[in-house]
């Protein structure tokens, strides 16, 4: 089991994405570059307090290509989605244990980009983000999610 | 006056200028033709009473700053706006004396609301910051982007399960009316009756079928009105600036009463002096359906049965505004601020409607053409904007939700009507604050409903909305399927005034998906989408 955001982890969650997708019928054509951006909240101890971790995912006719964590000072690549929040409620969405439609229904997560496709494709979205929340059992070295005294979605 | 560009764009209110700028700013060659002797169409400020009493003869109400995406693309603060968010936005005064605040302080409004049923308070507290949630991903999916058709959008909140993680939207709210979602969800005619009037003043009528739709996002900003420091003027100059600074041209007193049309694709326009400006790569009409494809155009320009449609099809809002300017040596005094003080400084205030049904009855008299007892809302810019008038003094706005037509004498008798009914509104005004003696009024200015369809005829039958706000002519339906994608039967002619979705207010809207869709079909690089 890998533990959380590592390479390994990284990896994993693609496989993860990609087995459920192959399941989807209609995987609309296309590739995206989309960028996570988790904020330090002092809570989690995966990204320092008051830090930044970024991560770019690639999708291209619903595959994930590749998922990797870039320099949070970088924000060169052209980007089709963003999506923001604080670390608390990415790893409560990696663990399985905050749901991410709600996250970002409730604004915990804020997302940018083109919301028609995302509301079009309402099938792919759900799948991928269901693969990332559940589709991989994580090692969580320094503790897993929820976090006792953190505020919750 | 330059006879070629690349763009002529008619109308300079805010969609014409917003439109203008961007492309503009995209290196291309602007010219916006606006009838008037000035830019801001709806962002319109005068002397109307007395010098230095500044009146916002339409738009007053700003309720989508920093939400709009042109706000910060085009640096309107640069350009010297300023805006206020009252910290007491909005109040109801009732009969009995009491009264129920809005505050820019979600505590302080559910306290208030807390007065009249605590239930509700709680309610609204849920309702509020459900929808605060949601109001980025709906603004960005609804309002700032190209319509989507209503059935996408159901199919999508089905497959999100929005309707089981929302304890306030459903699928079924598209065919349910305001009324119906105030009375499943709030309790006491007040609260219910504050509410249905903060969806009134944003142009949702309560009792229409399907508006509830919308309801939850007119909840999640019910605190979030501006005005506009100096009147609402400015934004238009501001707008104006940042067109000029990037080579676009305004020409006022240019309006327009042609569409040249050559083998089917717009060419360019000729104003009512005659003079022609050719537009080499397109002309976008900001005024209405009527006006752009009846009477710009002729039946050889555009098919016949689509002008049919535009004469037949074409719905406008069954009500409309009557406003009174008021120049005043004071502030009201309320006497429910022996019951909450706040509401000394509210903004703007309900004047009197304690129940839906009271409003609903309204509507009927007003669908029916007749003028019903004033319960006008108030507002007093002076109170957050001191430079609105002279030292000491105070403008006063009121506002009645009237028709345009007369049952009898039709819109014309306005001339006549006018003055009268501008004195029984005050008289309802006084009613809650005595204070306002004659004597407080140093001069008046009605402004009616026909009043508006003169000085806008884009506004027609005194439309400011510029199109019914209903479920069967909101997104890709408004104002015709033929038109909703801002495209037109004639190439290279686009809509991109209020008459498109989202709709009529001061929200950008129109222009800014227009863009879109202007950009995509020239080519232009979307350097104004920072995801
Ligand atoms: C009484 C009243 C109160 C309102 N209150 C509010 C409020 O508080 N808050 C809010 O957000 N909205 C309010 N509105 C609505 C708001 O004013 C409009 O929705 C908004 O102005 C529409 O913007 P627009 O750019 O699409 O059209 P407009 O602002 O109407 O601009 C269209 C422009 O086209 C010009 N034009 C017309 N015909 C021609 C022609 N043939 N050639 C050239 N130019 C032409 C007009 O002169 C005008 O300048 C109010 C409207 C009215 C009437």
């Amino acid at each position: 089991m890998p533990d959380i955001y590592t390479p390994d982890w990284y990896d994993a969650v693609v496989k993860a994405i990609n087995g459920r997708v192959e399941q989807l019928k209609d995987v609309p054509a296309g590739a995206w570059t989309c960028r996570i951006e988790i904020a330090g909240d002092g809570s989690s101890p995966y990204v320092s307090a008051g830090g930044q971790r970024h991560f770019l995912v690639r999708i291209e006719n619903g595959q994930c290509t590749w998922y990797r964590e870039v320099d949070p000072e970088d924000d060169g690549t052209e980007l089709d989605y963003r999506f923001q929040g604080p670390a608390t409620i990415f790893d409560e969405i990696a663990a399985g244990v905050l749901d991410p439609i709600d996250a970002a229904l409730h604004g915990t997560v804020k997302v940018r980009g083109d919301m028609r496709f995302m509301l079009r494709q309402a099938e792919l979205v759900k799948t991928l983000l269901e693969a990332y929340a559940d589709g991989v059992e994580t090692t969580w070295p320094e503790g897993a999610p929820p976090y006792e005294g953190a505020a919750h979605a | 006056m330059r006879d070629a560009c690349d763009i002529v764009i008619i109308g300079a209110g805010h969609n014409g200028l917003t439109l203008g700028s961007y492309l503009a700013r995209s290196g291309l060659d602007v010219i916006v033709c606006e009838r008037r002797h000035e830019e801001g169409g709806g962002l319109c400020t005068e002397e109307l009473t007395l010098p230095g009493f500044l009146h916002n003869v339409h738009a007053n109400y700003h309720t989508f700053v920093d939400m709009a995406p042109p706000v910060a693309d085009l640096d309107v603060r640069a350009h010297g706006v300023e805006y206020v968010r009252p910290e007491v936005q909005m109040a109801s005064v009732f009969e009995d004396g009491t009264a129920l605040v809005v505050h820019d302080d979600l505590d302080k409004t559910c306290a208030s609301i807390a007065r009249f049923d605590e239930e509700d308070a709680e309610t609204f507290r849920r309702l509020h910051r459900e929808a605060h949630g949601f109001i980025d991903l709906v603004l960005g999916t609804l309002m700032y982007e190209p319509p989507m058709a209503v059935k996408e959008l159901t199919k999508a909140l089905a497959s999100f399960g929005v309707e089981k993680r929302s304890e306030f939207l459903s699928v079924k709210l598209r065919v349910e009316t305001i009324d119906q979602f105030l009375a499943q969800h709030f309790r006491n005619p007040k609260v219910k009756a504050h509410l249905a009037f903060h969806g009134a003043v944003c142009g949702y009528t309560n009792d229409v079928k399907g508006l509830a739709i919308g309801f939850p996002l007119l909840a999640g900003k019910i605190d979030n009105w501006h005005l506009c420091v100096g009147g609402s003027h400015r934004l238009a100059h501001a707008l104006w600036r940042d067109l000029a600074q990037h080579g676009g041209v305004m020409v006022s007193d240019a309006e327009v009463s042609r569409v040249l049309v050559d083998g089917g694709r717009a060419v360019g326009v000729r104003l009512a002096d005659g003079t022609e400006i050719t537009a080499a790569k397109a002309v976008v009409s900001t005024v209405s359906v009527e006006q752009t494809f009846l009477e710009f155009m002729d039946g050889q320009a555009v098919p016949e049965p689509f002008r049919e449609k535009v004469r037949t099809e074409v719905r406008h809002k069954d009500w409309t505004l009557f406003s009174v300017h008021l120049a005043m040596d004071r502030f009201p005094e309320y006497e429910a601020a022996a019951f909450d003080p706040d509401v000394d400084r509210a903004w703007v205030v309900n004047l009197g409607y304690g129940s839906p049904q009271e409003l609903d009855a309204d509507w009927a008299a007003i669908r029916a053409g007749r003028l019903p007892d004033p319960r006008p809302n108030a507002a007093v810019n002076s109170l957050y904007d001191p430079t609105d008038a002279p030292e000491g003094c105070a403008t006063g706005l009121l506002r009645q939700f009237a028709p345009f037509a007369l049952a009898e004498g039709g819109a014309g008798a306005w001339d006549g009507v006018g003055p009268y009914y501008g004195r029984k509104c005050v008289e309802a005004w006084r009613r809650f604050a005595p204070n306002l003696t004659d004597d407080a009024f140093l001069d008046r200015a009605v402004f009616t409903p026909l009043d508006i369809a003169r000085k806008l005829p884009n506004m027609v039958r005194g439309d400011w909305m510029m199109g019914e706000i209903s479920l069967d002519n909101m997104l890709d339906q408004r104002p015709l399927p033929e038109l909703g994608h801002y495209r037109t039967p004639v190439e290279r002619l686009y809509m991109g005034g209020s008459t498109q979705h989202p709709h009529g207010f001061i929200t950008f809207g129109p222009a800014y998906n227009a863009l879109s869709v202007i950009a995509e079909d020239l080519g232009l690089e979307h350097w104004w989408r920072k995801v």
